[in-house]
């Protein structure tokens, strides 16, 4: 389960990870923002059946981050 | 007939995903971002939409046609079957990597994602993975909620006349 990104970050001064790699499409990673925002902050699920849900799908996956 | 209560929007995604208008909204307008930036040629965007349609048999995503892109059938025929030394060195970098997101996604190698990298620039694999990703995403929310097949050409991807198709 790697947790390296496979690309460098947007700037050598940024670590590596999601948001830094992201940060090459910030037009993208803003609109995903919102919208992952949107989602966890607003809506009739629980948090916490988001949470497990994610966590689940995370295991599912084998994704590490 | 799908599994969720439809909304009166004037697609059958927006028609399901409208039960959260925010979101929705929202989620448009990221979708539009892998169009709008142009870090991925349009017609490699397509064939890779058109590649995960197939892998997941998705024919509600599959009936979907970007308009500006012209696609003969040889090249319609061989997305469906996987045949992708059809397509051009650099597509079949793009068309590699979206062959394997539904399903193989570990499989995908530090060569691959090089690949991507010197074809389309940094930006540009960022955005073909983020877009490939949320092809994946569309076509299970298709087949999930069992959304209504229709055949649409659209004029700017994924929007049609201003929703998602």
């Amino acid at each position: 389960m790697s947790t390296t990104p496979r690309l460098a970050p947007a700037s050598p001064e940024m670590a590596a990870d999601f948001g830094s790699l992201m940060s090459h499409t910030p037009n993208t990673m803003l609109r995903f923002f919102e919208t992952y925002a949107e989602f966890w902050q607003n809506g009739v699920v629980a948090q916490e059946v988001k949470e497990m849900t994610r966590m689940r799908n995370a295991r599912i996956t084998d994704c590490g981050y | 007939m799908g599994w969720i209560t439809e909304t009166t929007a004037s697609t059958p995604l927006e028609a399901v995903l409208g039960q959260r208008p925010e979101l929705l909204k929202r989620y448009r307008a990221f979708c539009q971002t892998f169009w709008e930036d142009g870090l991925v040629p349009r017609r490699t965007l397509e064939l890779c939409r058109l590649r995960i349609a197939a892998i997941h048999d998705c024919a509600q995503e599959w009936a979907i046609r970007d308009g500006q892109v012209a696609l003969n059938n040889a090249e319609i025929a061989a997305l469906k079957r996987g045949e992708l030394t059809t397509f051009s060195a650099s597509e079949q970098v793009a068309l590699n990597i979206a062959d394997q997101i539904p399903y193989q996604h570990h499989q995908i190698t530090d060569a691959q994602i090089t690949d991507a990298d010197r074809e389309l620039t940094t930006a540009g694999a960022v955005s073909l993975l983020t877009a490939c990703a949320f092809f994946d995403v569309n076509c299970r929310l298709r087949i999930v909620l069992d959304i209504e097949e229709r055949p649409a050409e659209l004029s700017a991807p994924p929007l049609h006349h201003g929703a998602l198709a």
